[in-house]
């Protein structure tokens, strides 16, 4: 492909730039992980628990040591030969490499069998016996707050975090994080309101399902170890090896090419410190490759239960709203405690009300760990509140979005925590999807045995603070320039979009513009690859590094007498006489925040930026089957200025799609043992080309983040916030009946079809 | 997956003696999309796999016979099926079934007689071709015999086969006067396997119905005819009533099981409206 | 756990090459471990993602479920194919002109499926373009834009000299 060079006056932002890597990708030649192999390397196979709650009496590898081929097999006493506390996690130190002493869920990894041949190590794996004491487990995110069955015994948090502070130690709890917000008195509101509603709402476990499985290379040098590896937190993997290991930053060296999806579900660390030791104890390189079955025993989006009441006067004015909400974390906190604690601020919806009451709790469970996926928990929210708040609309027979436009939070009027809206188009996504969906002109209600209807509904989202952002702008001796960031690409454009900001700052090309990809011995810190904060956070440091080295050129021109107008390359010329030397400019981008108190939950300052999504659904049931089929959905939101339109567009869509698998039909599906009946793809199904909407629209409303990079904020997981309580609206406006669980089957709907009907379906 | 001996012996009658009537781990594979799908599953590990893609090109290839009928040979692969001009003129049914059967790739890889010995009551063929009258060829040791596609499968994975028999040809009657459809409902995503399959074929005398059958796949442990649904259509007029009395008879006295696509009252709800919606779709020679 | 390793020779990308291949390895393996090809890859491990689409002999396979030994003397293609000697073809042109694709993981098989489909039908409706291409997945969910893609390169494939 051809790339310009030149400098150009063309703005760089606001051009639907196609993907950088676009010719390595549709060439097969885009490099990840998963490519990897080194010379000597051993593959590992894990061996996984059977049981969902269970003392290990027994590990049995004799036989799998025995197996021709097979290099070790190797267990947790093995890595307490090196590590006694091998432990880890963002929120709390709760995480095994290994299992010791106990199981918590089924697929828990319990050894590894390490071997050249990854077919000798899978064969050998199956050949590994446990036993294990069966203990009583808890499965429900609401029975776990006061169940007997303990998942952890003693609570271990990591101590980064201020507001878990208080839980380390405890025992005889399955909360590990409990948030409460009080802003004003709900209570007494709610005695006093003309009208109550009280509804609880519940979502599944589904998962992430990146079509390139969890990855991780672990290469020892000589005093140093280098992890390849696909994740989208690659400084957070360094400084947890470097805690774990006892070593000191500079010898962990982690290094992330393309990511083949991600959605939250690579954060953090993985298998990282699991290959970390194997290559510690080997002295080899080590791949672990996980299967499309063992992603789902890895992580998880977090089933949840959220009771919600509010009280409305008799012209429609939401005055009053208690949130409680049950997390369903697993048996491994991952970032659970943050999703309950940021998601918590936004838990009664973006309305206006001035007494609010939240009760948000992160619960152990023996399932598979849940962590952030595309919402970070806004999703699970939006689903209940926008589904309540279409329930008080129809009961007190006011129209959708009038009701909303009565109640919802306009700019300047403090959200839940305290906190003022700024630059949140609220209303105008609202008004925008009544455009669209031409809310006002007569519907077409279909006949016979396909009923149709329509919904909508809207969300937001407070980003994650505070996190910071660091990046380098290498400007060359010929005026060509690379990024140094360690943004992970993992399919939402932010190579494009970083080489953007660059190219605008410096008057560059976009496709003249290097990105270096994560490499922490070369690229500058970054808190991660998740919420959608890069392109703010990212953004903002590559904005301000390209400004510096911009400013550099010019004093660096005016050193050796050019004005700043000068070609590059001349002034590097001047200076040094031949083609030499280069400019750095760094740029560091962390927001203010104030946390909020412990107490009240309040805050003046929760977030450097909202995110706004709204769904609208037009649907069509089979009265017989309860088939839904969406006809048309239009997604609307507000993400600042766009820094590459269609990129933009095509981060609401697939959000979007994904959302709409998570609401009609993936589930994770556990029997009464806590064993999971539906790890692969043929039994779990996502949605492909025949569940696509008739009809999609996907527009971001003109809107400016002042604080964002040219206007721009995040968008990653807008598309998600509205799909689910949009669909199940349009179901009851379309056949009259309110499911309240997701997926929204078309069993569940027949079925309440049948009970509206009063012949109910027999249960079996 | 773990090591085999793989064999490719070049006639049939070789591929037969290198089978073994007692020994599980030995079985034949052709396109062996179902049997890697198995052996990476680690539910069946293989000591001798007998490869059937160099046995003689007789048994793979569509032809008609010398009464109209067609005659398949057991190694065609799906997708060979699925073009041939000859089926999507004289039994469309057939090609239509085909179209959304699994994805491309499988039904290039895929052969007519793995299909059927493998015996998955998922599987769309097998109910088509129970109502059409399909009949398959088996040769053994002992030399061949014909079984009706209707009784090939005795239940889950499971066939009249004995492991050393192979099916080698599959025999379709003409279809002639009927009229035949194949509607299947999938409950999760729209390329998940089917909760139901159902396959009809009418003969039609004037608008009633002169003879009809019925044959439901998925929701059973093997394709399963359902007489008394049949008994209804017989004789009766193509209208609502009939319908449903029909859909009534199907799902009444069946034995169906819940699962992930739906409890067994559901499914019985979905075979009573998709019963109808199969009649209709035969009736008017479309679906 | 030994395995009697066979030699296997056939045409790749239109060279002649031969590989020692263990009787249960895939073709996928194989093309990953001798020939360093990288664009088919194993995801779902079922057939039925697609992101290890593989052309045997003309023909679209899922390479993970596809025995190595069986493309002893057949002809192989993978989407390295065309980049190595015609640049890009209009398949790859239109996917990235109109953005259909985010990760990249499951794009080469897309991008084979859909060159399989234009040289079945040249000029397939929206419904075919949705069921053709419906056995492969796309977790990024850029099917809308893939659709685009597909008529895009089918118009520039009829205009084409």
């Amino acid at each position: 492909m051809k790339r310009p060079t030149q400098p150009t006056e063309t703005p760089q932002v606001g051009r639907s730039v196609p993907r950088l890597e676009s010719q390595q990708k549709v060439t097969g030649r885009a490099e990840y992980v998963h490519n990897l192999r080194l010379p000597g390397m051993l593959y590992g196979k894990i061996f996984r628990a059977s049981v969902a709650h269970g003392r290990i009496r027994r590990i049995d590898v004799s036989a799998a040591q025995a197996v021709g081929g097979v290099y070790r097999v190797v267990t947790s006493d093995d890595i307490r030969t090196l590590l006694p506390e091998p432990y880890y996690g963002p929120a709390f130190h709760d995480q095994p490499i290994l299992a010791i002493d106990k199981v918590r869920h089924v697929g828990e990894p319990v050894a590894v069998v390490l071997a050249s041949d990854p077919h000798v190590a899978e064969e050998a794996a199956h050949l590994i016996v446990a036993e294990y004491e069966e203990l009583p487990a808890v499965f429900d995110e609401v029975q776990a707050m006061t169940s007997k069955a303990i998942v952890h015994e003693t609570l271990k948090p990591a101590g980064t975090f201020p507001d878990l502070k208080h839980l380390k130690g405890r025992t005889n709890t399955n909360v590990a994080l409990d948030f409460h917000l009080r802003r004003g008195d709900a209570e007494r509101a709610l005695a006093t309101a003309d009208h109550v509603f009280e509804h609880t709402f519940r979502t599944q476990q589904v998962m992430h399902t990146p079509l390139e499985p969890f990855v991780s290379v672990a290469e020892p040098r000589e005093s140093s170890l280098t992890i390849h590896t696909a994740s989208q937190s690659p400084s957070f993997v360094r400084i947890e090896l470097a805690r774990l290991l006892g070593w000191p930053e500079n010898r962990i060296r982690v290094k992330v090419p393309f990511l083949g999806g991600g959605f939250g579900a690579k954060l953090y660390v993985k298998l990282e410190p699991l290959v970390a030791v194997l290559a510690l104890l080997t002295r080899r390189p080590v791949k672990i490759s996980l299967t499309m079955e063992e992603q789902f025993f890895t992580l998880t989006k977090h089933a949840s239960t959220f009771r919600i009441k509010s009280g409305v006067t008799k012209d429609g004015r939401i005055t009053s709203r208690q949130c409680e909400v049950w997390w369903n974390g697993g048996a491994y906190a991952d970032i659970g405690p943050r999703v309950t604690q940021k998601s918590g601020f936004t838990a009664p919806g973006p309305y206006d009300i001035e007494h609010v009451a939240i009760d948000s709790y992160a619960l152990y469970t023996n399932l598979p760990p849940a962590g952030a996926l595309r919402g970070f928990g806004i999703p699970q929210l939006v689903w209940a509140y926008e589904s309540h708040t279409d329930l008080i609309a129809r009961a007190l027979k006011l129209d959708p979005i009038e009701f909303r436009r009565k109640n919802i939070l306009r700019e300047g009027r403090p959200q839940a925590t305290g906190t003022p809206m700024q630059d949140a188009a609220i209303d105008k996504v609202l008004e925008r999807l009544g455009v669209l969906l031409d809310w006002e002109r007569p519907f077409d209600r279909g006949s016979g045995t396909v009923r149709r209807g329509r919904g909508i509904a809207i969300g937001f989202k407070a980003c994650i603070s505070p996190t910071t952002s660091v990046a380098m702008v290498n400007v060359s001796a010929d005026g060509s320039c690379i990024v140094y960031c360690s943004t992970v690409d993992m399919g939402q454009g932010s190579d494009t979009a970083m080489a953007q900001i660059t190219g605008e700052v410096l008057n560059l090309p976009t496709e003249a513009i290097s990105i270096v990809h994560s490499d922490t011995d070369v690229t500058p810190y970054d808190m991660a690859t998740l919420g959608s904060r890069s392109l703010f956070h990212m953004g903002n440091a590559v904005r301000l590094a390209a400004e510096d080295a911009r400013a550099k050129l010019r004093a660096l021109a005016a050193e050796v007498g050019l004005t700043a107008e000068t070609p590059i390359a001349d002034v590097f010329r001047k200076k040094y006489g031949m083609q030499a030397g280069n400019v750095i400019g760094t740029g560091s981008f962390i927001p203010s925040y104030t946390p909020p108190d412990y107490a009240t939950g309040l805050t003046p300052n929760a977030t450097p930026f909202w995110m706004v999504g709204g769904t609208g659904a037009e649907v069509e049931v089979d009265t017989e089957t309860g088939h839904v089929r969406v006809a048309r959905l239009v997604n609307v939101a507000d993400v600042g200025t766009p820094i590459n339109p269609k990129i933009v567009a095509t981060q609401l869509s697939g959000a979007a799609i994904m959302q709409l698998g998570f609401t009609l039909f993936e589930r994770m599906d556990f029997d009464a043992a806590g064993q999971l009946r539906n790890a692969s793809l043929a039994e779990y199904k996502i949605p492909g080309l025949l569940d696509l909407p008739r009809e999609m629209v996907n527009e971001a409303v003109v809107a400016e983040q002042r604080t964002g990079p040219f206007g721009a904020k995040g968008v990653g997981e807008t598309g998600t916030f509205g799909v689910s309580p949009a669909i199940a609206n349009a179901i009851e406006d379309a056949v009259g009946v309110r499911l309240t669980s997701l997926p929204l089957s078309a069993e569940a709907v027949y079925r309440a079809l049948r009970a509206a009907n009063g012949e109910p379906l027999p249960e079996e | 997956m773990s090591p085999f001996e793989l064999v490719e012996p070049r006639s049939l009658h070789a591929a037969i003696h290198l089978l073994d009537p007692d020994d599980a781990s030995i079985r034949a594979i052709a396109g062996g999309t179902a049997v890697m799908l198995m052996m990476k599953a680690g539910v069946f590990r293989p000591r001798r796999l007998v490869s059937l893609r160099a046995i003689e090109s007789r048994f793979s290839g569509v032809e008609t016979g010398p009464g109209g009928e067609l005659r398949i040979g057991a190694l065609t692969p799906l997708a060979v099926l699925e073009r041939s001009a000859v089926v999507r003129r004289e039994w469309p049914v057939i090609a239509r079934t085909l179209a959304t059967l699994s994805n491309v790739r499988v039904r290039n890889v895929a052969t007519v007689g793995g299909h059927l010995a493998h015996a998955d009551p998922h599987m769309d063929l097998p109910p088509v071709l129970s109502v059409l009258g399909a009949r398959v060829t088996i040769a053994g040791p002992a030399g061949e015999r014909t079984v009706p596609v209707a009784s090939l499968s005795t239940g889950y994975y499971e066939t009249v086969l004995r492991r050393n028999e192979l099916i080698t040809t599959l025999t379709v009657p003409l279809q002639g006067r009927k009229r035949a459809a194949y509607l299947k409902c999938t409950i999760r995503s729209a390329d998940d396997w089917p909760a139901l399959g159902i396959a009809v074929a009418l003969e039609m005398d004037g608008a009633a119905i002169h003879d009809a059958g019925v044959v439901i796949s998925a929701a059973t442990d093997k394709p399963t005819r359902l007489a008394a649904a049949e008994a209804v259509l017989r004789g009766a007029s193509l209208d609502e009533a009939t319908l449903a009395r029909a859909g009534e008879a199907a799902a009444e006295g069946l034995d169906i099981v819940g699962d992930a696509h739906g409890s067994a009252s559901y499914k019985k709800q979905l075979l009573r409206v998709y019963l109808g919606r199969a009649v209709r779709a035969a009736a008017k020679g479309a679906a | 756990m030994s395995a009697v390793r066979r030699t296997i020779r056939f045409k790749l990308n239109g060279e002649a090459v031969a590989a020692e291949v263990a009787p249960h390895a895939n073709l996928v393996e194989v093309l990953q471990g001798e020939f360093g090809l990288y664009g088919a890859r194993e995801s779902c491990g079922q057939g039925l993602c697609g992101c290890c689409t593989v052309l045997v002999d003309g023909h679209a396979v899922s390479g993970c479920l596809y025995l190595a030994a069986f493309a002893d003397g057949a002809e192989v293609v993978t989407v390295e194919h065309s980049a190595s000697e015609q640049g890009l073809d209009a398949v790859q042109e239109a996917f990235i002109e109109t953005g259909a694709f985010q990760c990249g993981f499951c794009t080469p098989g897309f991008v084979l499926m859909t060159r399989q489909l234009l040289a079945e039908k040249p000029d397939p409706s929206e419904d075919e373009i949705r069921h053709y291409l419906s056995g492969n997945l796309c977790r990024c969910a850029a099917y809308p834009e893939i659709i685009d893609a597909v008529k895009l390169a089918a118009r520039r494939r009829k205009t084409a000299p």
